[in-house]
């Protein structure tokens, strides 16, 4: 179980803004720093939901103060649940205003119009139709400038100093269960993780492929905690500082990992998703030594479980 | 004081002024040239020859350059310190294997790849075919040479254990001639060989491994790729019809300051029944035959652990084969 989110009460927001710009584009203003995760992707799903237009539609500022509005920072497995929050909320402003200056224009009702594909039309008379871009040119002409904006700002709970607790010390809570298969070698105690199995309920996957990314890199990172990554200090001199002794898994060190998606949706987040950056790797390293304890009957108590650990071990158990 | 001819990032180039001890000629004036060295050439002859007489006037003045695979990671952050480069990649005639009647002659610039995938290797020299397979990774082995790999004289090195089980010789070259070297004799301690500064590695001549040859290669490591070995094992016996040991080669990597034979273990097991063979003595002559340290692949215990019990493994498979 993993809550995610800064908690602890720290005054979290994400604010975004959504408006269309030349070319049959929208683009998103948000600060939300991909490194990789695909918070950019999640973005540019969401308002594509929303708005009911093609991802390709999209485009994306970088974060920048000059254009752009906080959005915190890429940690804490908070981004697809803040930005992607703050995004919707700018996408369904932006909804909200193409309605409202639509229907002056059509001179009709809310309820009897709809948009489609950047196109917005009235359902009373089927000429009466025009892009999104547009109508954004004709209210330009007017000085109104057509655009969205979302800001995410939950309240959160400062818990109690003295026991810990909160109505809610986390925004949320991401659900991750692991089961590894692996290979100990009696020999040369290698340690080969030989398949895994992951279910995570995430509530709602945005991008179904993009968590099991997340799974299947969490898995490798935890991977590497349980079996190699080692920081060997000698005399207050690091002995490994470079990335050819200080060992991470390469690919071929990684298993294939089986992910089972549950979706229940029993969160607030967008859509119902639930973050899944942190909580892809904190079940591997126990599943690991897990596993070890069940091939060879030996229980670790310190992490990385080398080689040498586990002939050492085998070594103790024969005497 | 030892004749120093090491080839290690740190005296490559120092050590240029020593090997004139020896009575040898700078290898400056052994061309009669006095034209100075530049102080950042790039030589890259197509001939060998031409590589020899460069060789011989740069010697250690200009580092020698292959696949590059040893050499950048050596020279990492410190690249300005190189005055000059011998790059040997484009001398085809270091490129070649060679099959005839009595011998597998190997070119220096041959890859890993190239001898992990080749089918003649493969069936005559499996111990080499298969270490090579596990040299690095994919890209390492695609640049990498088997020259490199020995002249770069780690203990660790991964093809180094095979090529002494196959009492391999090594073809030293220079603009006087060139000299044979036994795999054996070549290695002197930690990165450190016995070639000269105006030599290159050309060719490695393998005798054929009699037919009733069986094997068993073993490389331990901290993870499947791109690891430094904790310990190497190529075991090599030739067994008769009768199952009798007519001959052992029991050669071990990264368990001692070179890589190694050990002949106390190849004694007990020549001649021998390899149903007689007992396992435990074996695998107890080989803990004691090697002399490893302790260090960031493997401590000394493990290592002695390790190199018993994989060489009781090793025979115990080959009883049972």
């Amino acid at each position: 179980m993993f809550g995610f989110g800064y908690g602890e009460g720290f005054p979290d927001h994400s604010i975004a803004s959504l408006e269309p710009i030349d070319n049959d584009k929208i683009l998103i203003r948000t600060s939300a720093a991909d490194v990789g995760q695909g918070v950019k992707t999640v973005a540019v799903q969401i308002a594509s939901e929303v708005l009911k237009l093609a991802p390709e539609h999209f485009v994306l500022s970088e974060g920048d103060t000059h254009i752009t509005q906080n959005a915190g920072s890429t940690s804490a497995t908070r981004q697809t649940y803040f930005t992607g929050h703050a995004v919707k909320e700018a996408a369904e402003d932006l909804l909200g205003n193409i309605y409202h200056y639509a229907s002056q224009e059509f001179v009709t009702n809310h309820p009897e119009m709809g948009t489609k594909e950047g196109r917005v039309f009235s359902h009373v008379d089927p000429d009466q139709e025009m892009t999104i871009w547009q109508l954004r040119d004709k209210l330009a002409d007017e000085g109104i400038e057509l655009k969205g904006r979302g800001t995410f700002f939950p309240k959160t709970f400062k818990p109690d100093p003295e026991t810990g607790q909160a109505e809610k010390v986390y925004v949320g809570y991401t659900f991750h269960s692991q089961v590894v298969e692996v290979a100990v070698d009696t020999i040369t105690g290698e340690v080969t993780v030989e398949k895994a199995y992951s279910a995570v309920d995430i509530g709602q996957a945005i991008n179904p492929q993009a968590v099991e990314g997340q799974i299947e890199g969490g898995t490798a990172q935890g991977l590497g905690m349980a079996l190699m990554e080692e920081q060997i200090i000698e005399k207050g001199r690091t002995l490994n500082p470079d990335m050819s002794r200080y060992l991470v898994p390469t690919a071929v060190d990684t298993p294939e990992v089986e992910t089972i998606l549950i979706e229940n949706e029993d969160n607030d987040g967008p859509f119902g998703a639930k973050g899944v950056g942190e909580p892809a790797m904190i079940a591997t390293a126990p599943a690991i030594i897990n596993a070890i304890h069940d091939a060879i009957g030996v229980r670790f108590y310190e992490l990385p479980v080398t080689p040498e650990k586990i002939k050492e071990a085998l070594a103790n158990k024969e005497q | 004081m030892m004749k120093n001819s090491r080839q290690n990032a740190s005296n490559r180039q120092e050590n240029f002024g020593e090997n004139s001890k020896k009575g040898q000629k700078e290898p400056e004036q052994v061309l009669g040239q006095n034209v100075p060295i530049g102080s950042a050439d790039y030589l890259a002859p197509e001939s060998l020859n031409k590589a020899l007489e460069y060789r011989s006037r740069y010697g250690y003045k200009a580092v020698v350059i292959a696949g590059g695979t040893d050499i950048m990671v050596d020279y990492f952050e410190k690249l300005p310190e190189v005055t000059s480069w011998l790059d040997l990649t484009k001398i085809s005639a270091l490129k070649n294997i060679e099959i005839t009647r009595e011998e597998i002659i190997i070119g220096s610039l041959v890859t890993h790849l190239e001898i992990a995938r080749n089918e003649e290797l493969k069936k005559y020299l499996p111990l080499l075919a298969a270490a090579s397979s596990e040299v690095g990774s994919w890209q390492i082995q695609s640049r990498g040479t088997i020259g490199g790999n020995i002249v770069t004289s780690s203990p660790a090195g991964d093809t180094l254990a095979p090529l002494l089980a196959y009492q391999a010789r090594f073809v030293l070259a220079s603009t006087e001639g060139e000299r044979e070297v036994a795999a054996e004799e070549f290695f002197v301690g930690p990165k450190d060989n016995i070639m000269e500064p105006q030599e290159l590695l050309t060719k490695i001549i393998i005798p054929h491994p009699p037919e009733n040859t069986i094997s068993r290669w073993w490389k331990v490591g901290k993870r499947k790729a791109m690891i430094i070995s904790s310990l190497t094992m190529a075991l090599l016996l030739e067994v008769n019809k009768n199952d009798r040991i007519q001959s052992a080669r029991a050669a071990y990597g990264a368990v001692a300051p070179t890589p190694l034979r050990l002949e106390s273990l190849e004694e007990y097991l020549t001649d021998k029944d390899l149903q007689e063979v007992e396992l435990k003595k074996a695998g107890n002559l080989a803990e004691e035959a090697i002399s490893p340290i302790s260090d960031i692949r493997g401590t000394e215990e493990y290592r002695r652990q390790v190199t018993r019990d994989i060489t009781i493994e090793a025979l115990r498979e080959m009883q049972q084969r």
